[in-house]
């Protein structure tokens, strides 16, 4: 492939010179004592690096992050470390509890062992998705909800009311969503429940085909099937789209930005998920994640800063309080807005995903 | 060929290298924007970003990580690859087109198949997640193009360079080392920096294998659930800048010589 | 360039008093002293590596596809089934996905190759010697970019705000932007940025060592360009050729990421079918296995084809 012109040993002394000086910070940088040290798999942005510091100099625990972008790579990480996880935090949310539970990757939570439990708001400490099989299973730490975002130079409040413009064909061409995520709204604009509490299978596939010959339908009309935050950031700023699906925290962060664009959970109605951390299963240092998670709790303006961060809502009592009124606007929601929203829920995931995965394909392929 | 075509031919050269470069340079800009987002409008420039690359302690490790494990796969892949060149170049025994696929094989497997194929496979063995694993990883992704390139030019090496050298009494690993590596080296090269940019640039198999530290693909995969920062930009332009200027350099000294 | 130039007098001093050492020549004498003991010391590491390093993974990944379920939970045993290689079969809507992937990247491959083929011709036959490696340099640096950044550099570049629309607004050749991304288009231009290189090395390769001399020859016996192209340069750069392209259409092949950042709603890739198995859903690893073994054949099998129709049969280098 290659030949003699190209390049000769100069290269490679020059190379492993300059490598080497780039590398040396690495290779000197200290070993840490396992008892020392806590292991944390997370997102980008949700531990905030003053906690961190603080944390680290207070307790003396190292904290080892990991950063994750994607729930599913998450489990399959777990599930391959196969009953000896190196990691004593990870990060879930809660409708996706079940399956980290069937599989017997986390631990259940032991509440008495965090002082400052109360200072979760109730609406997520006390709500009905975080008990399964008769446990608590994590500490909610954000919360975010599936909204219709869009530019608002072009789409006016009142049109957004209703998720009718994703799907119409005013703004055809103009339009994106996450199609994994986007069949449980549309089952709830069909009038269907889209967590299909009580479904039997008859009742889901029904639910399921109907979302899908939707989709399927308005497929012309749809510029980008999209997967991660920050292309849907970037389809809005490049104006590939006005409206879309999303989720709240990359939306937020946009509008804190500065960006003309608004988001809302239209009249049909929408769902809502809280991120956890949860103490892994068999974790090699489960008593330093109690500590983590007791000192994370323990000021709501840590909460504002993971909010500021993330551009999810923090799920600490009083924590808006250290947010300015730009950033409050940009993560919150109106009472009636909320009054639409309701979270997804893990009971009949198995009935639900089982059909909604290969209906995914067939919309992809369709 | 005529004049013509060869003007043609000079302007296809620079379309492709204007091609190339255009959204680099877009990148470049983009890495000075005054804002958390890359894109148009630009409404003001700032330094900001780099401030914050130069100042970041743990990007400049991500950075470290990464440049070590391409460092270290490439040596590996240059050692193990050329072994095999050698075997399948120069010896003649039964069965070598399937030694040959073998050894040729990870070249073609689809990125996310051979990472988490390799990650149950390295649990088996007993290899932690980590540097040690994402090292071996690269290494068993580059040792086909170290092959396909030592045989590649083994193939044209005058054999009587290497029968004089027997003649005059060395026996074979001397001359390997003396007349073989020395003609080798070229085509070693070319392949080594091959190697190292795609350890460089692979995240599949180093977020599968990895452990806490990310190299920096890894890194910046983990920056987009909440936004394409012009920081990343900078960081890429300083990538860019530093092997640009690695290799001018190494073009400069050849020249010279 | 010729192997004398590499010997430094110290190297030389070296290796002829490793050469005339006593111990070294026992040594050398009971490790290489046959024939066969040569062709096992040349034989052991590649053929373990292959075995340990390559194969290894593989059969995990075909054992796998086999099961009825992975990763398994606690307590829970494996059963052999034919289930996973069933559903690729009885299920039509991976077929499209499939086709495309194959037809999408014999496309590619044969654009990469005509856009990239005058210009290794052009480094390798016009550009003089002393400057072949800057200019060689220049087309290799842009590489040292990660793929995602240049992705998202592309989707700044055609954006319906960007700065191809941009500028041809501002140059009043249109009123409203043109719509390039997410289509084919995007795709094409995307994918073939991180594939050119590894057509341009072989080739450049290839066409460096034709002789000048030939071309020369047959101009004297009245040979045209275009006839001296196709009779002289073209049959000596098969190699090239063959090898770039079959780089080209595997590599194609198994992209992930561009695709699904770049491409509309009607380009799902197989390479992405085959990823939402692993990070969707828990049970679905031994179909994701099975498909990547479906690929793997197929893949291959087409690109042996294509070496024998260029007449290699495993010949050389690829």
């Amino acid at each position: 492939m290659l030949n003699s012109k190209i390049s000769r040993r100069q290269i490679l002394k020059t190379g492993v010179a300059a490598t080497t000086a780039l590398a040396a910070p690495a290779i000197f940088s200290p070993a840490y004592a396992a008892s020392g040290t806590v292991n944390v798999w997370t997102y980008a942005n949700f531990l905030p690096d003053s906690f961190k510091e603080e944390f680290q100099k207070d307790t003396g625990i190292q904290i080892r992050e990991r950063l994750v972008d994607d729930q599913g790579k998450e489990f399959n990480l777990l599930a391959a470390e196969a009953g000896q996880p190196t990691a004593d935090i990870v990060t879930i949310a809660g409708h996706r509890f079940r399956q980290f539970i069937d599989s017997e990757l986390i631990a259940p939570l032991d509440i008495g062992r965090l002082s400052n439990w109360s200072r979760v708001n109730k609406v997520y400490s006390e709500a009905d998705w975080t008990i399964v099989d008769g446990k608590k299973w994590g500490v909610p730490i954000l919360a975010g909800a599936e909204v219709m975002a869009y530019n608002t130079d072009i789409v006016t409040p009142e049109e957004a009311r209703s998720w009718d413009i994703l799907f119409g064909e005013k703004y055809a061409g103009q339009t994106a969503y996450i199609l994994q995520d986007i069949m449980s709204i549309v089952m709830l604009y069909l009038g269907y429940d889209g967590n299909m509490i009580g479904y039997d299978e008859a009742k889901a596939a029904e639910a399921v085909a109907a979302a899908k010959a939707f989709l399927i339908e308005r497929k012309p009309r749809v510029r980008k099937y999209y997967d991660a935050g920050a292309e849907f950031q970037q389809m809005l700023i490049n104006q590939d789209i006005v409206v879309g699906h999303a989720w709240s925290g990359p939306v937020s962060k946009l509008i804190m930005d500065g960006f003309p664009a608004a988001m809302t959970i239209p009249k049909e109605g929408s769902y809502g998920f809280v991120y956890n951390y949860n103490v892994v299963n068999n974790g090699p240092n489960a008593d330093n994640a109690y500590i983590l998670l007791d000192a994370l709790l323990a000021h709501p303006e840590i909460g504002a800063n993971m909010t500021k961060a993330s551009g999810f809502i923090s799920t600490f009592e009083g924590s808006a309080e250290f947010l300015s009124d730009i950033e409050k606007a940009a993560a919150s929601f109106t009472q009636e807005e909320l009054d639409a929203l309701q979270f997804f829920r893990a009971d009949n995931n198995k009935l639900k995903y089982d059909l909604v995965d290969p209906a995914v394909e067939e919309i992809k392929a369709a | 060929m005529t004049r013509h075509t060869r003007l043609i031919m000079q302007m296809v050269y620079w379309a492709f290298v204007l091609y190339l470069f255009i959204p680099l340079s877009l990148m470049v800009l983009m890495g000075f924007k005054d804002s958390k987002f890359i894109g148009f409008p630009i409404k003001s420039l700032t330094l900001h970003w780099y401030k914050v690359v130069i100042q970041d302690l743990e990007l400049m490790s991500v950075f470290a990580y990464s440049f070590t494990i391409a460092i270290s796969s490439t040596v590996l892949a240059i050692i193990i690859g050329t072994w095999a060149a050698m075997l399948l170049s120069q010896a003649k025994f039964k069965g070598k087109i399937i030694v040959f696929a073998l050894i040729t094989l990870p070249a073609v497997l689809p990125g996310i198949i051979s990472a988490i194929a390799l990650r149950i496979y390295s649990q088996t063995l007993g290899i932690e997640p980590g540097m040690t694993a994402v090292i071996l990883g690269h290494t068993v992704h580059n040792v086909p193009f170290v092959t396909l390139v030592g045989m590649a030019r083994l193939n044209s090496q005058p054999m009587s360079h290497v029968e004089a050298a027997q003649d005059l009494g060395a026996d074979n690993v001397i001359s390997f080392f003396r007349i073989t590596l020395p003609y080798l080296t070229p085509a070693l090269v070319g392949a080594g920096i091959f190697c190292m940019l795609t350890s460089f640039d692979d995240f599949v198999r180093s977020f599968f294998l990895g452990g806490y530290e990310p190299t920096l693909p890894v890194y910046i995969f983990s920056q987009l659930r909440t936004g394409m920062s012009p920081e990343i930009n900078a960081i890429s332009s300083v990538v860019l800048v530093i092997t640009a200027v690695m290799g001018l350099a190494a073009e400069r000294l050849m020249r010279r010589k | 360039m010729p192997p004398q130039e590499e010997y430094s007098t110290g190297s030389r001093s070296f290796w002829s008093w490793l050469a005339t050492s006593k111990v070294y020549q026992s040594v050398s004498a009971s490790l290489l002293g046959t024939k066969k003991r040569r062709l096992v010391l040349l034989a052991a590491v590649p053929i373990i590596w292959a075995i340990v390093a390559n194969l290894g993974p593989l059969f995990k990944m075909l054992d796998i596809s086999f099961y009825d379920a992975y990763p398994l939970s606690k307590g829970r045993e494996a059963t052999y089934t034919i289930a996973a290689w069933r559903e690729f079969f009885v299920t039509p809507v991976y077929y499209i996905p499939f086709f495309r992937t194959l037809i999408f990247s014999g496309i590619l491959t044969f654009a990469t190759l005509v856009l990239v083929y005058p210009v290794a011709y052009f480094l390798a036959r016009h550009v003089p010697k002393s400057r072949q490696m800057l200019f060689l340099l220049l087309v290799l640096i842009p590489f040292w970019v990660g793929e995602i950044i240049r992705t998202y550099a592309i989707m700044i570049l055609l954006g319906n705000n960007g700065a191809i629309n941009i500028a041809l607004k501002f140059l009043g050749i249109i009123d409203r932007p043109i719509p390039f991304m997410y289509t084919s288009f995007s795709l094409g231009i995307g994918i073939v940025y991180l594939v050119s290189l590894y057509m341009l090395l072989p080739l450049y390769s290839a066409l460096e060592k034709i002789p000048t001399n030939m071309n020369e020859a047959a101009a004297d016996l009245g040979a045209g360009p275009w006839r001296r192209f196709w009779r002289i340069t073209l049959p000596l750069s098969k190699d090239g050729i063959a090898s770039g392209c079959v780089l080209v259409f595997l590599i194609a092949t198994g992209f992930y990421a561009t695709p699904v950042i770049l491409g509309g709603p009607s380009s799902t890739m197989f390479a992405e079918s085959i990823a939402n198995t692993f990070n969707v859903a828990a049970d679905r690893w031994p179909t994701g296995a099975a498909f990547s073994s479906i690929m793997l054949i197929t893949t291959l099998t087409l690109a042996a084809v294509f070496l024998k129709i260029m007449g290699r049969r495993g010949k050389g280098y690829l």
